[in-house]
């Protein structure tokens, strides 16, 4: 069972709190729940909806029907009316406040009333919400769907609550960053517990002294980190060469919405996979991992900072906006991986260096240090090795193959049923894991990514010299997240 | 035995006669005397930029980071951060910081960390062989600039004053003074704005400079009066040398930065930096 309900309405009209009431309830219940957040760049008006859907089964996706539409606006219902399912119901009152359909969705849903005044005592103004909620619960006695108690124990977090507890359990002691969104709330996250966990949350000038600062703290053994979208990436590229050099340990956040340039501020795309390979001029070594889920955001955000500091270099964990802000569901806890503080103040350097940490133009001394780095390039690999660099699912032995990597893992894996194909979602992108050649060789490969180029492909080809068929790829770049349905019929095109 | 020997083996690649030697011993001999007051080598960090004085870096033996062009600020500001007990010192070039760095200079004076921070200021990209920056005179020409400047350059004592800066300083590139003004910057609390009338040799000998210098404080001039540095800031406008004035134009302690952050006053209090944390 899959049910939807799409929450529509002005900015400042409160659907994202609305979606969110639901959605921890929800989840409390026991029910698996996923939230998509669809916004303008814009902080009144305009048209912002959120799609929730929930089920007893695990899911992390959309699908692009639903079940139910909540209007907080007249124009939500004429943007939205199309997407709802044939018996569908739409809720709508002009004139009343989200607290109002709160009372209402959660009477269509069979919830008691005390669970929402539960999540009501974690508001501001709890009388006169209780008061409109009360008034929504007791309009009609109409049921949509009737929520019942389950027993998975379960946890709501976005992606960006999971990258900012990943970085808690490692130890972080230092977090820098400049607002840009979808990278923001790691920031918000990080600063509302700082004086708890004791650790700091600065903002600076720029993504330039961001980054720099950023140094400044690693080099004297702080575990840092900082955090971006793609433009405040390219301000730091220059700095990121410095910390190949100098072998600086630097957690790096990049958390992508749709380029070139501003783009599409508040929407999704991943198009910065080269962008985080390739950025800095010089050849240094890097880390490059992309989390497709909240759990994995922990996870991976712990071996950024074990990367990080076991090798001096900087580590960019690659995310985007559909998995920064979406909200889901999680039954596991994350297996963090510890790391040790290995840094501590002494002389470093932007141009190569001698023994003694002082510039050096001396040809045996350049190929040494490269040497050096070459060197160190080979035991990040070996190392890397150690992780699980990639993640199959479905049929082992079927002869197609779908390839995919971060925010998309949502929508493919509620798409995996019924499909038989052996589904690889890439986790290590910098080093790229080379035995992942023989999951695909000879097989049928279809590639999932939120470009218009499909990066994955061009690193697969780089890497494996295994090419993709460009009718093999599916490829969205409207800004929009792949959704469930959509991508169940793409794939299944597709295969032989 | 406590290590205290600052120097490095590396002979100086700066032009025979350069100012910087002068802005180098000073410095030495500062820090020497605060080694034989009993701090450690390991109490300081050095940040330069790069250009001619970024080279100071490989001259004295202590911790930190010759970082990239215009980044000193934001890099020592991160070095406070992740150790509020560290003197951290950083130099920069007039290109460096005037240009390429500005950003950080105004925000910096306004964060006010513990900083002791030295413009080593040529008024000419000396590394680039010459090019002009953003204090060089009207109608200076080099191969970029053959028609010869146009613009007016900025007066950063001005800039610093409005930034809120609470020490705005300037010295002449001659031992004694670098010293004396090295001195009373440990002695503030918080950001010190020091600037070096440092001339190149090969590209801006500013010879007419020297005979037109005066001290500050012979004049009794009042450190503490706004309205007074500015208008002090004003007799000299990078242009037309009229008469330049040196020594500290303003000075008034404001809290500072490490200061504001519950986290770093305990550092600062237990003198621990956060590698020391364990979690």
């Amino acid at each position: 069972m899959r049910f939807s309900i799409l929450f529509g309405g002005k900015a400042g009209q409160g659907v994202n709190v609305l979606s969110n009431i639901l959605g921890n309830a929800l989840t409390k219940k026991g029910y698996y729940v996923f939230i998509s957040r669809d916004y303008q760049s814009l902080i009144r008006g305009g048209h912002n909806f959120n799609v929730l859907t929930f089920s007893e089964e695990k899911i992390a996706s959309n699908d692009s029907q639903v079940d139910m539409i909540i209007a907080l606006d007249e124009n939500t219902i004429n943007l939205h009316k199309k997407e709802l399912k044939k018996g569908g119901k739409i809720i709508e009152k002009s004139g009343e406040g989200n607290m109002y359909f709160a009372g209402r969705i959660f009477k269509a849903l069979c919830i008691e009333f005390k669970v929402l005044e539960e999540e009501l005592k974690e508001l501001k103004f709890f009388e006169e919400n209780l008061k409109e909620a009360k008034e929504g619960y007791e309009e009609t006695n109409e049921v949509m769907c009737k929520v019942a108690l389950k027993k998975n124990k379960l946890n709501f977090a976005n992606g960006n609550m999971g990258i900012s507890e990943g970085a808690i359990k490692s130890g972080i002691d230092i977090y820098y960053a400049y607002p840009m969104t979808p990278a923001t709330n790691v920031m918000g996250e990080l600063a509302e517990k700082q004086i708890e966990k004791n650790h700091i949350v600065i903002e600076l000038e720029s993504e330039v002294a961001v980054i720099n600062a950023g140094i400044g703290s690693a080099i004297t053994g702080a575990k840092t980190m900082i955090g971006t979208s793609g433009g405040g990436f390219d301000l730091m590229t220059e700095s990121l060469s410095l910390t190949g050099v100098a072998d600086v340990p630097l957690v790096i956040y990049l958390a992508s919405r749709p380029g070139p340039s501003t783009g599409v501020a508040t929407y999704t795309a991943q198009g910065d996979l080269d962008l985080a390979r390739h950025s800095g001029h010089g050849e240094f070594n890097r880390l490059v991992i992309a989390p497709g889920d909240p759990k994995e955001c922990e996870e991976l955000t712990s071996q950024a900072f074990y990367f990080s500091q076991k090798f001096g270099i900087p580590v960019i964990i690659l995310s985007d906006k559909h998995l920064a802000e979406g909200l889901y569901t999680e039954d596991k806890n994350a297996i963090i991986t510890p790391s040790k503080k290995s840094t501590s103040l002494k002389r470093y350097n932007s141009y190569e260096v001698d023994e003694f940490g002082c510039a050096t133009e001396d040809a045996k001394q350049i190929i040494k240090n490269v040497d050096a780095r070459l060197k160190k390039g080979k035991e990040i690999e070996k190392e890397a090795e150690r992780f699980e660099q990639y993640k199959i699912y479905g049929n082992k032995n079927s002869k197609n193959v779908v390839l995919f990597w971060g925010s998309t893992k949502g929508a493919i894996l509620d798409a995996m049923e019924n499909i038989d194909a052996k589904f690889v979602q890439v986790l290590y992108l910098e080093p790229f894991p080379m035995k992942i050649k023989k999951e695909l060789e000879g097989k049928n490969i279809i590639l999932v990514e939120n470009t218009a180029t499909g990066q994955l492909g061009k690193l697969l080809a780089e890497k494996t010299g295994i090419f993709i068929e460009d009718k093999n790829k599916i490829l969205r770049y409207d800004g929009r997240p792949f959704l469930a349905d959509e991508i169940k019929e793409e794939i299944r095109r597709r295969m032989k | 035995m406590t290590d205290t020997n600052i120097n490095t083996p590396i002979i100086p690649t700066w032009c025979p006669g350069c100012f910087n030697f002068q802005i180098l011993a000073a410095v030495k001999n500062v820090i020497n005397e605060e080694l034989k007051k009993g701090k450690t080598k390991n109490d300081f960090a050095l940040v330069s930029g790069i250009g001619c004085h970024g080279k100071i870096f490989d001259y004295v033996n202590l911790n930190g980071i010759n970082t990239l062009h215009g980044r000193v600020l934001p890099t020592c500001m991160g070095i406070r951060v992740g150790n509020p007990n560290l003197t951290v010192l950083g130099f920069s070039g007039d290109g460096d910081c005037y240009a390429e760095g500005m950003e950080h200079l105004i925000h910096t004076a306004r964060y006010n960390p513990d900083v002791k921070y030295f413009v080593h200021n040529n008024q000419v990209f000396a590394l680039t062989a010459g090019q002009p920056t953003p204090v060089t005179e009207i109608g200076y020409k080099d191969k970029t600039t053959p028609l010869g400047v146009k613009l007016y350059p900025m007066n950063p004592i001005k800039l610093m004053l409005a930034a809120g800066c609470g020490f705005v300083a300037r010295v002449y590139a001659e031992k004694g003074q670098v010293e004396s003004v090295f001195k009373e910057a440990l002695k503030h609390k918080g950001f010190a704005f020091i600037e070096v009338i440092q001339p190149s040799v090969i590209f801006h000998t500013d010879e007419e400079y020297k005979t037109k210098f005066y001290s500050l404080e012979k004049e009794g001039h009042d450190k503490t009066n706004f309205e007074k540095a500015w208008k002090k800031a004003e007799e000299f406008d990078y242009n037309i040398v009229n008469k330049i004035p040196l020594g500290i134009f303003y000075q008034k302690e404001k809290p500072m930065f490490e200061d504001l952050w519950p986290q770093l006053v305990e550092l600062k209090k237990k003198k621990m930096s956060w590698k020391d944390i364990r979690r």
